[in-house]
C-alpha cells in the first residue's frame, strides 16, 4: 500500500490526504486525460459536440462504436475517458429522462438533466466499494427556459457552463485554439468548422467521416416552438441529433 | 352515548365532553376525564374508540411536550392542529388507524385570539366557531346556530353550552349523565364547575 | 353511499377571453350534517395556476401539502415557476402513484401558460380520483353537483367572455348548481385569473 503515487491516501475514497485531496479522484481526471479528445462550442443559435472515434485496430468493426449519446430529444452527451463507464452513466441519464418525463410530461431542461449526472459521479466518490467514473462528460441541451446549454461534468461530480470546452487528451491545446477562435456570435455552421478544424490540431491520423463523431443543437424558431411537438407523431420535436456520416463528409470536403 | 362540545367567545374557548366511560350497554365509570391540558394553552377534548382514544390522546400530549422541550416554546393552536391532523391522516391509511375524534381548543398567545378546531379520526380538520362529535352534535349544533355568539362573555358561554347538555339530555335516547367543562383564555387553561 | 360524497363539495372552471374563473362552494359536512361553512378547496399554486380539491375532506388538506411541497421543490429545484401543463402531468402522476389505494380527490385546475412568444394563454384540466387527465377547451366539472354543474354550465357558458362576464357566468353557474345538491353549497368562493391579476370573490348562497 505504501510508497505508490499517492501513498497510503491514494486507495481509500473516503479519506483526505492532508494536503486536502482525494487522491483517487485525480487519478480518475488522469484516466480522462487520457483519452480521446472531444469538444464542445456554443454558438448563436445551436451548439455542437464533436469528438474522436479512435479504433486500436483496422479490424474492429466501428459500427457498434457510440461515443456522442442522445439522452432526450433535446439533450445529447460526448464524453472523453473510459467507455465501459459512460455506458453506464448514459444509461442512468436517458432514465432519468424518462423518469422526468412520467412526472412533468416533458423532457428535463439540460441543467436538470445535468445535475442528475453529477449527482450520480459525486456519489461515486462518497460510497463505499466503488471508483469514481473516469470520464468527463459534455452535456449539450436546449429548453424553453434557458436556450441552449453546454455543460462540463468531471469524475468529482462538479459540473460548469461553458461557451466552449475541451476535455482528453488534447484538451490544453484544443482550449487555448478555442479561445483565440471563439466569438459570441458564432453561427453553428461556423461553430461546426471551428469544431472541425481544433479537432484536426493534434489528430493523429487521417480525420474522415467514420473517425469521428458530431452531435447539434439547433435552436428552434418561436414559430416552430408553438408546436413544440409533430402533428405526425404527437412526439415532442429534436432540438439535437447526430450529424449522419454523409453530412460529415460534407462537412469535412468544405 | 359519548358526546363532545366546544365554542368560542371572546377571547375563550370553551371544551365540554361527557365523563361516561361505556363498554356495550354498561357504564363502567362516570367522573372519566377526557379533555386534556396538552400545554398551558391548549385543550383537546377526545372521543372514538375506547383505547385509541387514550392511546392517541397521550401519544398527542407527549409529542407536543416534546416540542416544547427541544425549541422552548410551545406550539401555536393552528400548528399544533396540523400536526395532528397529519398524524391522523397518516393513521387512516395504516394497517390499523386510530379511531378518534378532536375538538381542539386553544389561545393563540402571539395574536391574542382563541381558536376551535373540529377534527375527525379520517384526519378532517377545519377551524369553526363551535363544534360538536357524537350524537349529541346533531341537537348542539342547531342550537349552536342559532345562540352561538363569538362576542359573547364567558358565562354567556356557558349558558349556551347549558342550552347544548339540557337539551341533550331531554332529547337522546343515550345521554350521557354528566359532563367536564374546561376554559382557555389568555391566562392558560382551567377547569369550571359546571 | 360512496366515500366521494362523505364531506360534499364541488368545484367547477371555466375559459373565458385570455382568463380563466374557478370556484368551489365553501361546504364540509359530514353526510348530511354540516360541519363548517367557510372549508376552502381551492388553493393557489403560483399567481396564474389554481387548485380546486373536492372530494373527501382529510385528502383535500393531505393533497393540498402534498403538492405545495412538491411544487416549491420544483420551483427551487429548477429556479422557475411551473406552467399549467407541467402541473397538470404532476397533478396526474402523483394520483397515479397511488393507483391501488387512491386519494379520494378529483382535481380540477385553472390557470394561464405562457406561450414562447410571451403571451398567455388560458388552460383548464381536471382529472378522476387516479389521475386520468381531461383537458377541456370550455369547462370542467367535478364534486357532488357535477351533474348539476354540467346541466348549468351547458347552458350558461359561451365562448370568449370577458372576465366580468365570465364572473357573472361561473358564479351563476355554481350558485344555481349548488342549490340543487345536498351536500354542496354554504356559500361560494370565485377567482378570476387573469394576466396581471387573480379577483377573488366570496359569495353569499342559500344557508340550507
Amino acid at each position: 500500500m505504501a510508497n505508490t503515487g499517492g501513498g497510503a491516501y491514494s486507495y481509500s475514497l473516503t479519506v483526505f490526504s492532508p494536503s486536502g485531496k482525494l487522491v483517487q479522484i485525480e487519478h480518475a481526471l488522469a484516466a480522462v486525460s487520457q483519452g480521446t479528445t472531444s469538444l464542445g462550442i456554443k454558438a448563436s443559435n445551436g451548439i455542437v459536440i464533436a469528438t474522436e472515434k479512435k479504433t486500436s485496430s483496422i479490424l474492429i468493426d466501428d459500427l457498434m462504436l457510440e461515443k456522442v449519446a442522445v439522452v432526450c430529444p433535446n439533450i445529447g452527451i460526448v464524453y472523453s475517458g473510459m467507455g465501459p463507464d459512460f455506458r453506464v452513466l448514459i444509461t442512468r441519464a436517458r432514465k432519468s429522462a424518462q423518469a422526468y418525463w412520467k412526472m412533468y410530461g416533458e423532457y428535463p431542461p439540460t441543467r436538470i438533466l445535468t445535475q442528475e449526472i453529477a449527482n450520480v459521479m459525486q456519489q461515486a466518490t462518497q460510497s463505499g466499494g466503488v471508483r469514481p467514473y473516469g470520464v468527463s462528460l459534455l452535456v449539450a441541451g436546449w429548453d424553453g427556459t434557458r436556450g441552449q446549454q453546454l455543460f462540463q461534468v468531471d469524475p468529482s461530480g462538479s459540473f460548469w457552463a461553458w461557451k466552449a470546452s475541451a476535455i482528453g487528451k488534447n484538451m490544453v491545446n484544443a482550449k487555448t485554439f478555442l479561445e483565440k477562435r471563439y466569438n459570441d456570435d458564432i453561427s453553428l455552421e461556423d461553430a461546426i468548422h471551428t469544431a472541425l478544424l481544433t479537432l484536426k490540431e493534434g489528430f493523429e491520423g487521417q480525420m474522415t467521416e467514420k473517425t469521428i463523431e458530431i452531435g447539434i443543437i439547433s435552436v428552434p424558431s418561436t414559430a416552430e416552438r408553438e408546436e413544440p411537438t409533430s402533428a405526425a407523431t404527437g412526439r415532442p420535436k429534436a432540438t439535437f441529433r447526430k450529424l449522419t456520416e454523409e453530412e460529415i463528409k460534407d462537412y469535412l470536403a468544405l | 352515548m359519548e358526546t363532545s362540545f366546544a365554542l368560542t367567545g371572546n377571547g375563550y374557548v370553551i371544551v365540554a365532553a361527557d365523563t361516561t366511560a361505556a363498554r356495550s350497554i354498561v357504564k363502567m365509570k362516570i367522573d372519566e376525564d377526557k379533555i386534556k391540558t396538552l400545554s398551558s394553552h391548549l385543550l383537546m377534548a377526545h372521543s372514538g374508540e375506547p383505547g385509541d382514544t387514550i392511546q392517541f390522546a397521550e401519544y398527542v400530549e407527549r409529542n407536543i411536550r416534546l416540542f416544547q422541550i427541544r425549541n422552548n416554546y410551545a406550539l401555536r393552536p393552528s400548528a399544533a392542529a396540523s400536526w395532528i391532523r397529519r398524524s391522523l391522516a397518516q393513521s387512516l391509511r395504516s394497517r390499523h388507524p386510530y379511531a378518534v375524534n378532536l375538538l381542539l381548543g386553544g389561545y393563540d398567545t402571539a395574536e391574542d385570539q382563541p381558536h376551535l378546531y373540529w377534527i375527525d379520526y379520517l384526519g378532517t380538520s377545519t377551524e369553526v366557531p363551535f363544534g360538536a362529535h357524537g350524537y349529541g352534535s346533531y341537537f348542539a349544533l342547531s342550537l349552536l346556530d342559532r345562540y352561538h355568539d363569538p362576542n359573547a362573555t364567558l358565562e354567556e358561554g356557558l349558558a349556551t353550552l347549558r342550552r347544548c347538555v339540557d337539551e341533550v339530555s331531554k332529547r337522546l335516547v343515550v345521554s350521557p349523565g354528566k359532563y367536564k367543562v374546561k376554559v382557555v383564555d389568555k391566562d392558560g387553561t382551567r377547569e369550571i364547575e359546571f | 353511499m360512496s366515500i366521494m360524497q362523505y364531506n360534499g363539495g364541488s368545484v367547477i372552471a371555466m375559459v373565458g377571453k385570455d382568463c380563466v374563473a374557478i370556484a368551489s362552494d365553501l361546504r364540509l359536512g359530514n353526510q348530511a350534517l354540516g360541519i363548517s361553512s367557510n372549508f376552502q378547496k381551492i388553493f393557489s399554486v403560483t399567481d396564474r395556476i389554481y387548485l380546486g380539491l373536492p372530494g373527501l375532506a382529510t385528502d383535500v388538506t393531505t393533497l393540498r401539502e402534498l403538492f405545495r411541497y412538491r411544487v416549491n421543490m420544483y420551483t427551487i429545484k429548477e429556479e422557475r415557476e411551473i406552467q399549467p401543463e407541467t402541473f397538470a402531468h404532476l397533478v396526474s402522476s402523483t394520483l397515479y402513484e397511488h393507483r391501488f389505494g387512491p386519494y379520494f380527490i378529483e382535481p380540477v385546475m385553472a390557470g394561464l401558460s405562457k406561450t414562447p412568444s410571451g403571451s398567455f394563454k388560458p388552460f383548464i384540466a381536471a382529472t378522476d380520483l387516479i389521475g386520468c387527465l381531461n383537458f377541456a377547451k370550455d369547462f370542467v366539472v367535478a364534486g357532488t353537483a357535477s351533474e348539476k354543474l354540467y346541466g348549468v354550465a351547458e347552458g350558461l357558458w359561451e365562448s370568449d367572455l370577458e372576465p366580468e362576464d365570465l364572473f357573472e357566468t361561473i358564479s351563476q353557474t355554481m350558485l344555481n348548481a349548488v342549490d340543487r345538491d345536498a351536500y354542496s353549497g354554504w356559500g361560494v368562493v370565485v377567482h378570476v385569473i387573469t394576466k396581471d391579476k387573480v379577483v377573488t370573490r366570496t359569495l353569499k348562497g342559500r344557508m340550507d
